[in-house]
């Protein structure tokens, strides 16, 4: 009796805890259920395609036949004799290293504008975000072709002030600064996220910096900047991947051309897949490509802890 | 009620037939009258696609029970978008293919062979056999074509320069192009520059050093000594301005009503095939004439089938296909409809039919063909393989236009790389 009486509580706790259990279970199922579009989704046309690359990257794979082991021979190859690999790849972080700072200035900027409180703001603010919703797309990147053509309409301007413009996107010494500059015009997506988060920062910050007779300009470098910083960090990061991966402006506006002024790494990694043949070789790139991007948005995590600020810290820098 | 009964008949009577003939092999797989949308795909410019459409129209007249599924674009699109389509199994039924292109796509199994198509009396045997790859036809050739040039009569005329006369040298070329420059007002241009590896293959071709890439893309032969000359002189005429600056040269795109070479002003002539010259025609009408490319001791230039109508392999209505094509090929109103846009009619007896009422313009593309049928030499399209090659010719030639690279470097990497690709591709097939 007493060793039942003991032993009741623990079962009754057992089954509770079944119970428990297989409701949660229930509960996980009909989750799995409801998001099963988007998983399936995933992991048919994200999970299993990056697995495939993966093993395609050791093969050679011409699209049309089967594939062939090769081992490492497509990385040994990237390594050391390919000339396209080492040009793409200084582009395409040159790109980086000039548009994302430019992009994340420049949305910055547009949005502390349009953080003013003016009357029919809420006009402007749909004006100025409007052609971002075509996005960066084809539409956008044939528009940037024919402005910056040597007989475009930015050289037509031009021509007005008796200026004899060149061929922008046609000439090595200008095409990659006008795709940094197309870069940095698609700045839609970052500027609502800078505009939210100077939403988020308290005007009670400055009131009191106000009262103690701040500056504009401190406000903004010890107030505004700092309490950004999470936001900045956010777009940063998402700007660099995004950069790296830049695809459609190259291919549309200048083909990579002239000379590979503008063979964007994406660019000559669709070169090799789809227009010559190699999958495998194609493969492989994309791979370092991820390892690239990955060690950089590591350093980013590292070096954030340096400047981006977080409230729930308790105000104190990590 | 009938008409469903019928319908389930008929599905029944389709599954067991199917089954029979996958046996057989290659019969019919369906009766001749069921529906059937044929996917066809082509590239070219505005004036081919309304007239292929049409063409397209009048079979489906004749044939109610075979409409069409169409998709077409510009030359470079069109073969941006192929390769993802082979690779994805998903060409259409029916598709252009083009004598630079086909050895690319039938050694790697995406086209059926067409050789069971009968053309007897239609097309010679020769021309036929010279088409063959592998001992296979992978595309009915539609038409002769031609690779000559264009040049902008009016202007030439205006301003009293000596027209281009059939056969001449490349001596002569490049003096009208010293001649021209003098006497056309700055900013245009008698010849352009060139950055591609054909114009320059006509050069060591027509001085009688053979092709560039050989057996099959197995050999490669670039003559230094010609190729210092044939680009020293494009050197020499950069400095003149007698060709239009590089910035310039490439942001030419052909047929494009402002960027196209010619049809902006900039330039007095450009390359142009039989095919195409209607498009440029169309821009400037009137104003051009043709004349063949300039020849060597040995000859200069091309003439010969090199639009192909092919068959993917991956096709489910390959019999239906392949009845179009061969409508497409030897039916007089067919012809009628799609003209010259093709180049000359490969069969006579459509050409003779349409001859009397082509419009001049329509004359051009024959008298192009006329011009360049004499002193003609083989077509000679890039191997399988030698894709890539060929791209990175231009962005090399492209750096000495720019002044980034000197013709000795350029010759250099040009020939490291083609030799190290034909070393790869003679062992590989070992």
């Amino acid at each position: 009796m007493k060793a039942e009486a003991v032993h009741k509580p623990a079962a009754a706790r057992l089954r509770l805890t079944k119970k428990k259990a297989k409701s949660s279970n229930r509960n996980n199922l009909a989750g799995y259920i409801f998001i099963s579009p988007w998983l399936l989704g995933f992991l048919l046309l994200t999970v299993w395609p990056i697995i495939q690359s993966f093993y395609l990257s050791f093969t050679e794979y011409s699209l049309l036949e089967a594939p062939t082991w090769t081992g490492t021979q497509n990385y040994a190859n990237i390594f050391k004799n390919d000339t396209d690999f080492t040009t793409s790849l200084k582009v395409t972080f040159i790109f980086v290293l000039f548009s994302v700072p430019l992009k994340l200035f420049f949305s910055l900027m547009v949005a502390m504008m349009l953080n003013k409180n003016l009357k029919g703001m809420n006009l402007y603010r749909t004006a100025i975000y409007f052609p971002s919703l075509i996005g960066g797309s084809i539409a956008v990147a044939a528009l940037w072709r024919n402005m910056f053509n040597l007989n475009g309409y930015f050289n037509h301007v031009l021509s007005w002030f008796g200026i004899q413009g060149v061929g922008w996107i046609t000439n090595p010494h200008t095409s990659l600064a006008t795709l940094i500059l197309l870069n940095t015009w698609q700045f839609g997506s970052t500027m609502v996220i800078f505009l939210a988060g100077l939403k988020q920062i308290p005007n009670e910050l400055y009131e009191s910096a106000s009262v103690d007779g701040a500056s504009k300009v401190r406000k903004f470098f010890h107030i505004t900047l700092p309490m950004l910083s999470p936001v900045m960090f956010f777009n940063l990061v998402l700007g660099i991947i995004g950069s790296f991966q830049t695809f459609t402006a190259a291919f549309i506006v200048t083909q990579g051309g002239p000379i590979n002024s503008t063979y964007m790494y994406a660019l000559f990694l669709y070169d090799k897949a789809f227009k010559h043949y190699q999958m495998g070789y194609a493969s492989a790139l994309a791979w370092i490509l991820l390892v690239i991007v990955a060690l950089m948005t590591a350093i980013n995590f590292l070096v954030s802890r340096y400047w981006v600020f977080y409230e729930t810290d308790g105000g104190k820098q990590k | 009620m009938l008409a469903a009964t019928l319908g389930l008949t008929a599905c029944g009577n389709g599954g067991a037939n199917n089954g029979q003939s996958n046996a057989e092999g290659k019969s019919n797989n369906s009766d001749p009258n069921a529906p059937v949308k044929l996917k066809i795909m082509w590239q070219g410019a505005d004036i081919r696609h309304q007239a292929m459409l049409k063409t397209q129209e009048v079979y489906t007249g004749l044939n109610p029970s075979v409409t069409f599924s169409p998709e077409y674009m510009a030359w470079d699109d069109y073969w941006k978008k192929l390769p993802t389509l082979a690779a994805s199994h998903s060409l259409p039924d029916v598709l252009h293919m083009d004598g630079a292109y086909i050895q690319e796509y039938a050694t790697r199994g995406t086209l059926e062979d067409l050789s069971d198509i009968d053309l007897t009396g239609v097309i010679d045997e020769k021309t036929l056999d010279n088409l063959k790859i592998n001992g296979k036809l992978y595309g009915i050739p539609i038409s002769r074509n031609a690779q000559g040039m264009a040049y902008n009569k009016e202007a030439l005329e205006a301003a009293g320069i000596e027209l281009p006369k059939k056969d001449w040298t490349w001596d002569e070329f490049f003096d009208f192009a010293r001649n021209a420059r003098a006497k056309l007002p700055e900013g245009v241009y008698p010849i352009s520059d060139t950055d591609t590896w054909d114009f320059y293959e006509y050069y060591q071709m027509g001085y009688g050093k053979g092709t560039i890439i050989q057996e099959d893309g197995k050999k490669f032969n670039l003559d230094k000594d010609l190729f210092m000359k044939f680009y020293g002189i494009f050197a020499e005429f950069r400095d003149k301005k007698i060709v239009p600056p590089a910035d310039m040269v490439s942001a030419f795109k052909e047929n494009d009503p402002q960027a196209d070479p010619m049809a902006s002003g900039k330039v007095m002539t450009r390359g142009a095939t039989v095919g195409s010259v209607g498009a440029l025609e169309q821009l400037m009408p009137g104003k051009i004439d043709v004349v063949n490319l300039p020849v060597g001791p040995e000859g200069g230039g091309w003439a010969q089938p090199t639009i192909f109508l092919s068959v993917s392999t991956d096709s489910k209505h390959k019999d239906a296909a392949k009845a179009f094509i061969k409508w497409f090929v030897t039916d007089k109103k067919a012809g009628e409809t799609y003209g010259t846009n093709f180049g000359i009619p490969i069969y006579d007896d459509v050409y003779n039919a349409i001859e009397p009422s082509l419009a001049p313009k329509e004359k051009l593309g024959k008298k192009l063909y006329d011009t360049a049928k004499d002193k003609a030499l083989p077509f000679s399209p890039a191997a399988a393989g030698w894709t890539e090659w060929v791209d990175n010719y231009k962005k090399t030639m492209d750096a000495v236009l720019f002044g980034q690279k000197s013709l000795e470097e350029a010759y250099n990497d040009i020939s490291k790389s083609g030799n190290a690709l034909a070393e790869k591709l003679s062992k590989s097939s070992k």
